[in-house]
């Protein structure tokens, strides 16, 4: 045996005489980039929430930037020690934590901390989104359930119907909430871990033409035409509603143009100025935008598409299929999320609400984001790299 | 379980993660070039529409001087409150209330107009209340500290305008709008010049209107306005206005009476009126309490709509200058203009004869001189001095005729009355007449004396003032320097003469027959002992209006060498007790009387006047008060006068009493009360200088008798009325002098 099996890894099996199972080394290029968008995400985050945090918060205008970065220096501990623990005790853990993802899917459609939305379980002075958890449940499961059937997958009652049935639980809790771009992003995540995973491609066909036929159904009622039509018109013209729904929109394309090419200054945005609601949350990017221009909005997207590749590139490397479809999963998820953001704050899709990864407020989110980054580094130790 | 992942999921892995780059990444980053470089400067200009806020810093007006400096229009910095209605709905409920409270206390508002303007949410800029003075302002400012009401209530600064003498030369300086913009007279004409440039302060704002913390912050300094220094004399005014104000109450003028004091030389005003006016720090009250109070007396609701549109006309009437915006018929004083064309052109002479039965034929019709009126007589046979003096109609008719419509046109023409004097005030109208081709002989006849056409008061003044000046048509003009903020003198207006209309001789002849006229003629009642003056009268009826007149005086001085003309031009007035065609002469000797002296033109008496010790003091009780002053101050006696009426009601010294020379007349226009009367001071035993100043300090009149105050050794040995008694002022204490100590030593002896 021409490889060197690591101590951790009990469970490892040899997959291939020419393969090199390399021990130890965390993937330091990953790492990097991880730490250089909380260091970016951290300073903007601050530029963006001061002067809303000295009018909301009491004059304190370190607030946010205060609490996201008493996560962050517990965070990156908590990353490195995840990151050193075998990945594979997750599969252990892999239906507990779906279970515990719906009952407090469950729980939180009845103790809330606010009234408007069903989002958030209180947790002590902080605040929780079972949701959060739920996106981490569903990419440990299904990597779980794609390792043990990964020959089976063509078989849709192993390739669909259990995805299907566990995502639509969670998919269904998180609309009762509701939390439509929550949702949307659990399920973009679970199909393409399923499409990774090697479900037949002709589902995908099917779920491609029930989606559209579904629309046009949907369309087809009259009420709905009118209804779509005046939702589609203020998605496309946000001026018509300056002041209601369109104001969100329309501040954030003021703040988003204003940078245009080099950007305002780093700290110099004045659509943070109470122009922008809640600069700090969603919207940060737009900020980003305004104070560091267009080149420097392509620097950030471009760092993010890095760690992407990075991540997908320990996928790809990983000696099992676990880690492999667990990275897949946990990576996509900061993709699609990191685009989703910002194709709302550019207006290119309706409003949702959806966070920017490193970027956004939110200590536990950042908290369970930075977790995560550590189990993609778990599985960066383990990596087999061909050798002919 | 521990199988790498497989070809095909590493195929999809690439297929998912170049989906992600290019429907995904690609996508936002062409939104981003989108938004950012295509239209960037289109959202950012939209960006900086709700985050720039712009702050006007006004310019303070320039002050309006008088030629000596005196400040009659000058500008102070008070404030405007404002609210931000979204910024005060923020407030809890208690300042909400504290807030309404205090301000409607402060400036006076009521507490309902302060909701009502809280109530506009939406808005971040209401003014609640302009032009708040100092002490009011700084009482806000404290109010607003206290209760930290700093976001919700905030002031701006700008200026008012304030006009230290009241209604005093209104029509000429005019008034500011309240956005302190002239709307009327100079303050109109020279907006521009006095308006300065306001500045501004353009600062990002954030969505409440505080300013960001950053240092984008242009400033443009304002650029305060500059200074006009006017022809006009306040002191010459002062006298112009006070005369004018008594004549339009004593010959309850109707119209409106205007007034013009001009230097003949340089076509300068030196003083300008037009009575009743107004008082231009609040322009938009009645000034006049005849009209104001019938306005008040329409109060019904039916008379609502009359009401608002007579306000509008009265308000309309008294900013109208009348003396450059109302053309008239100028009547007989116009004949000053017909024989200054007659002696230029050489159509008649000084020698030319004249005989006037009472009327003349003209084109088959009679018309009569006004002098046939009361004598059924003419004028007789009068040479040109003389037809001036008794302003003869039918001699000027024919002076007309000789003339000719053609020179009578040109010589009307090159006197300025066909064109603008051009003078620097607004609203100048244009005169009314027949053109050459349109003029008949009946025209011409009527013209000759001064009908059938109307010229405004500025430009018959002008005319009147080429015609004695030596024949230099001037350009009048009443701002005579513009001065930069800091004093520095920016321009000097320069006199315009525009031609010479009649030469060096004719202008002096035509002087030496104006003051005869003053002298023996019409305008007698002008006359001033020590001065020359000239001058000529005026009546015109006016057309149509039945037996409505306009009454006018043009006088000028001294004849010799003349400085000033002053015209006074009473339109309406009533003539039901005045010999008519005089009563505006004895208006402007007042005006001429105060003025000569004050311009420093020393009284040069003839030989008899200076002679003269004693006057017999003449009858005035009952005459009209500038009639009576005018035969007072023809009599050679000084006078002073005491009350606010338009009629003598007592005269002291009593008629026919000797008033010495230097003696001072006391004329009263309402009874006097005891307080005013004065204690006859005690001169016995006093030489004839010290008596005489003891008496005169007192208000009293100093006569001597017995052996007289000639003798050094005189002294005072007995006074009538007696030491002690309760006289008015005035009163002649005659006094009797006796030689050599007489009853003083007596006494003590």
């Amino acid at each position: 045996m021409d490889y060197v099996q690591p101590k951790s890894l009990a469970q490892g099996r040899v997959a291939s005489k020419k393969r090199v199972v390399e021990k130890g080394g965390i993937d330091l290029t990953f790492l990097i980039l991880v730490l250089l968008l909380l260091a970016i995400g951290l300073i903007m985050l601050f530029s963006a929430s001061y002067a809303y945090a000295y009018y909301h918060e009491n004059g304190n205008s370190f607030y946010y930037i205060s609490r996201q970065l008493m996560f962050a220096i517990v965070g990156v501990p908590v990353m490195l020690i995840i990151a050193g623990i075998d990945y594979h005790i997750l599969h252990r853990f892999a239906l507990l934590a779906y279970i515990g993802s719906v009952f407090l899917l469950i729980l939180v459609l009845f103790v809330h901390t606010r009234e408007d939305f069903n989002r958030w379980l209180p947790l002590g002075p902080f605040s929780f989104q079972p949701s959060e958890l739920a996106k981490l449940a569903i990419v440990i499961l299904f990597a779980h359930l794609i390792s043990i059937n990964h020959d089976k997958m063509k078989d849709p009652k192993y390739g669909v119907w259990p995805f299907l049935v566990l995502m639509g639980v969670v998919a269904m809790l998180m609309l009762l909430e509701p939390h439509l771009s929550g949702t949307i992003l659990i399920v973009a995540i679970g199909i393409v871990m399923m499409f990774v995973g090697g479900t037949d491609l002709k589902w995908f066909m099917v779920g491609g033409i029930l989606l559209v036929g579904g629309i046009v159904v949907m369309v087809m009622i009259p009420n709905v035409v009118s209804y779509a039509a005046s939702r589609i018109e203020h998605w496309q013209h946000p001026e018509l509603d300056p002041l209601g729904a369109g104001y969100q929109t329309l501040q954030s394309l003021y703040a988003i143009g204003s940078g245009g090419l080099m950007g305002l200054g780093i700290g110099n945005s004045r659509q943070k100025h109470l122009y922008l609601p809640e600069p700090q949350n969603d919207f940060i990017f737009s900020v980003v935008c305004e104070e560091l221009g267009f080149v420097g909005a392509t620097i950030i997207i471009l760092i993010f598409v890095l760690l992407i590749w990075r991540g997908y590139v320990i996928a790809m490397r990983c000696r099992d299929r676990f880690g492999s479809m667990l990275t897949v999963g946990l990576i996509t998820q900061v993709g699609v999320q990191t685009i989703l953001n910002i194709a709302v704050v550019t207006n290119t899709i309706p409003n949702t609400g959806i966070s920017l990864p490193f970027f956004s407020y939110g200590g536990t989110a950042l908290l369970l984001l930075l977790a995560q980054m550590g189990v993609i580094l778990s599985v960066s130790r383990q990596t087999s790299i061909e050798k002919e | 379980m521990a199988k790498t992942p497989s070809y095909r999921m590493k195929t999809r892995m690439i297929i998912a993660l170049s989906g992600m780059i290019v429907l995904g990444f690609s996508a936002v980053l062409h939104s981003l070039f989108q938004l950012q470089i295509v239209q960037g400067a289109v959202l950012q200009e939209k960006a900086l529409n709700q985050q720039m806020q712009s702050t006007r810093i006004g310019a303070e007006r320039g002050e309006i001087r008088d030629r000596n400096g005196k400040v009659l229009a000058k500008s102070a910095t008070v404030s405007s409150v404002c609210i931000s209605p979204l910024q005060a709905s923020k407030l809890n409920e208690e300042k909400q209330k504290a807030l309404v409270d205090g301000l409607s206390q402060i400036l006076g508002l009521e507490k309902d107009y302060i909701t009502k303007k809280m109530k506009k949410t939406e808005s971040q800029y209401e003014v609640l209340k302009t032009k708040v003075e100092r002490p009011d302002a700084d009482k806000v400012t404290e109010f607003v500290q206290e209760n930290g009401i700093g976001n919700a209530i905030f002031m701006e600064e700008d200026t008012r305008r304030y006009y230290p003498y009241g209604n005093f030369a209104a029509t000429v300086l005019g008034f500011t709008n309240k956005d302190n913009v002239g709307a009327y007279g100079l303050e109109s004409y020279y907006n521009k010049t006095l308006a300065g440039t306001p500045g501004r302060v353009v600062s990002l704002k954030n969505s409440r209107g505080v300013t960001m913390p950053m240092q984008y912050e242009q400033t443009h300094d304002p650029k305060n306005g500059n200074t006009l220094v006017l022809t006009i004399d306040e002191q010459i005014q002062h006298y112009l206005e006070k005369n004018l104000e008594t004549a339009v109450l004593e010959h309850k003028v109707g119209n409106r009476a205007v007034g013009i004091v001009m230097d003949v030389q340089t076509g300068q005003i030196l003083a300008m009126s037009t009575k009743p006016d107004f008082d231009p720090n609040d322009p938009y009250a009645i000034f006049d309490s005849n009209t104001a109070k019938a306005l008040e007396e329409m109060d019904t609701v039916e008379q609502a709509e009359t009401k608002k549109e007579a306000l509008a006309k009265a308000q309309f009437d008294q900013w109208r200058n009348k003396a450059i915006s109302d053309p008239y018929e100028p009547g007989s004083v116009f004949k000053i203009v017909t024989s200054a064309g007659a002696l230029e052109y050489g159509t008649d002479t000084p020698n030319s004869t004249f005989y006037c039965p009472g009327y003349i034929e003209v084109n088959g019709r009679i018309q009569h001189c006004w002098v046939w009126a009361s004598r059924h007589e003419g004028h007789g046979l009068q040479d040109f001095t003389k037809a001036l003096t008794n302003s003869c109609n039918p001699a000027f008719i024919t002076i007309g005729q000789h003339l000719g419509v053609h020179k009578f046109s040109e010589n009307f023409a090159n006197f300025g009355l066909t064109e603008g004097t051009d003078i620097d005030l607004p609203g100048e109208a244009a005169s009314i007449y027949y053109k050459e081709s349109q003029m008949g002989i009946s025209e011409l006849s009527s013209a000759s004396f001064g009908q059938t056409f109307k010229i405004t008061s500025i430009q018959l003044i002008t005319a009147a003032s080429a015609a004695v000046n030596g024949g230099k048509l001037m350009q009048p003009y009443i701002v005579k320097q513009i001065l930069d903020p800091d004093g520095n003198v920016i321009a000097n207006v320069e006199p315009v003469v525009k031609r010479q209309v009649i030469s060096e001789e004719t202008s002096k002849t035509l002087r030496l027959m104006l003051e005869q006229v003053v002298a023996n003629g019409s305008g007698r009642k002008a006359q001033i002992p020590g001065y020359r003056v000239g001058g000529k009268t005026g009546t015109s009826e006016k057309i149509g209006e039945g037996d409505k007149n306009i009454l006018s005086f043009l006088g000028f001085a001294p004849v010799d060498d003349p400085k000033i003309a002053c015209l006074i031009m009473l339109d309406e007035p009533d003539l039901y007790n005045a010999f008519g065609s005089t009563i505006a002469a004895p208006i402007v000797g007042a005006v001429l009387a105060d003025t000569l002296p004050y311009l420093g033109i020393e009284p040069q008496y003839t030989q008899e006047e200076l002679e003269k010790t004693t006057t017999k003091m003449i009858y005035i009780t009952n005459m009209d008060i500038h009639e009576a002053e005018a035969d007072v101050r023809i009599a050679g006696l000084k006078f002073r006068t005491v009350g606010s009426g338009t009629k003598v009601v007592r005269q002291i010294p009593g008629a026919g009493e000797l008033v010495p020379e230097g003696g001072t007349v006391v004329i009263y226009t309402e009874e006097i009360g005891p307080d005013q009367m004065v204690a006859v001071p005690d001169v016995k035993g006093k030489t004839g200088s010290a008596a005489n100043q003891m008496i005169t300090d007192a208000g009293l009149n100093f006569a001597a008798s017995g052996e007289g105050i000639e003798g050094s050794q005189n002294v005072a040995v007995s006074q009538s009325p007696a030491a002690g008694e309760s006289v008015a002022p005035g009163t002649v204490v005659t006094v009797e002098f006796a030689s050599g100590g007489g009853s003083d030593s007596q006494q003590n002896g």
